[in-house]
């Protein structure tokens, strides 16, 4: 029977030198001694960042005018969530992320539907208690004419330009805009009050964990994206890797951010596919690398292994 | 009072300095982490073994 040939990345040589003792759980047990009082120490001396959360709330009162006019972008379908496509309504496929030929969110289809209309302000002002002014408004704009509504929503659109905020109300000088100045005003008071975060939190579980709507409804306005600016977040700041404050951040995840600054992906509709794309690839490449011709090669010639055992070299040589 | 016992010894809430040169933007935070990392696998690679010198006069 013929001997097979060594090869040097596949096999293993068969160890004929000495053994010594090795006690993993004590490294293993010291290591952990050592990052628990390392972290208890840094937690002491630097504490951790604890911004308090945006809401629908701190939105609304902060910016009152951004809230308003995302609210009727909600209202009249022309805000980020309205035009998004899957997974969130059944626009065109065009409107939603594809890798080459590869439809991924089209495919998927809608299984978050969301009607912002409905379940960002009409829904919300229908749960406010004692509103009887509203609930007549609310009830016309359900029951007119399609067309009756764009021409009201077209009205106060255009009016809104000039949109402003005095004296605790929201002031647009639009006619003929049925009950849309109404329920525009009455959702910011409603927002402002705090009970808007509270109508778009519930949801049909014990727990109502879910900020999927509220989240969505503040990402169409430009309050969150100039807060993220200011903190250094925002994807084209390699905002992926950092935090709020001068604390770090998540250095791990410099690759991945990476990839959103280089062309094609900074300026592509498909950014966020691509850059997941990329880091699959390369996640398969690093899974497989004991498989992969050359690449395996890598820790035995560039020869690390050599310092790390370098007494053991030593050694042998004099040998 | 019990704002002194919460708080951290140094405040790090503060904006931090960017370094940015072409694409690459870092912040001073990530930045010190990334060089205390390479540090740690510099000394990993070159420090002697603990225990070291007791087993080589054991021997």
């Amino acid at each position: 029977m013929s001997k097979k040939a060594f090869r040097p990345d596949v096999d293993a040589p068969e160890w004929k030198g000495g053994h010594s003792p090795y006690d993993i759980i004590k490294e293993g047990s010291i290591a952990i001694a050592v990052v628990l009082i390392l972290t208890l120490i840094l937690a002491v001396v630097f504490g951790s960042p604890d911004d308090p959360a945006i809401t629908l709330k701190s939105w609304s009162t902060t910016a009152p005018v951004d809230f308003a006019t995302t609210a009727l972008s909600e209202l009249n379908g022309t805000s980020g969530t309205a035009t998004y496509g899957a997974p969130y309504n059944s626009q065109n496929s065009s409107a939603s992320q594809q890798l080459g030929p590869l439809k991924l969110e089209y495919w998927i289809g809608v299984h978050i539907p969301i009607n912002t209309a409905k379940v960002f302000v009409i829904n919300p002002l229908k749960a406010l208690p004692g509103q009887p002014a509203l609930d007549k408004d609310l009830a016309v704009f359900q029951n007119a004419s399609a067309s009756a509504k764009t021409a009201w929503l077209n009205n106060y659109t255009k009016a809104a330009a000039n949109m402003k905020f005095l004296n605790n109300q929201v002031v647009v000088n639009a006619s003929d805009a049925g009950p849309v100045p109404l329920m525009i005003n009455d959702l910011t008071q409603m927002a402002r009050s705090g009970a808007l975060d509270e109508a778009l939190l519930t949801g049909d579980s014990f727990y109502t964990t879910d900020y999927t709507d509220s989240l969505l409804f503040i990402s169409d306005g430009s309050y969150l994206g100039q807060v993220a600016q200011a903190d250094h977040l925002t994807g084209s700041q390699w905002g992926m890797m950092n935090e709020t404050g001068s604390w770090p951040g998540q250095a791990w995840l410099w690759l991945y951010t990476f990839w959103y600054q280089v062309s094609p992906m900074n300026s592509s509709s498909n950014g966020d596919v691509e850059v997941l794309a990329i880091m699959l690839l390369l996640t398969v490449g690093l899974t497989l690398m004991p498989f992969i011709p050359g690449l395996r090669s890598i820790p035995r010639k560039s020869k690390v292994y050599r310092i790390i055992w370098r007494e053991h070299y030593q050694n042998q040589t004099k040998d | 009072m019990s704002s002194f016992l919460i708080g951290a010894l140094i405040n790090l809430n503060h904006p931090d300095h960017y370094f940015q040169w072409h694409i690459f933007d870092i912040s001073a935070a990530n930045a010190i982490v990334i060089i205390l990392m390479l540090a740690t696998f510099i000394g990993a690679l070159l420090l002697p073994f603990p225990g070291r010198r007791r087993r080589k006069e054991n021997q």
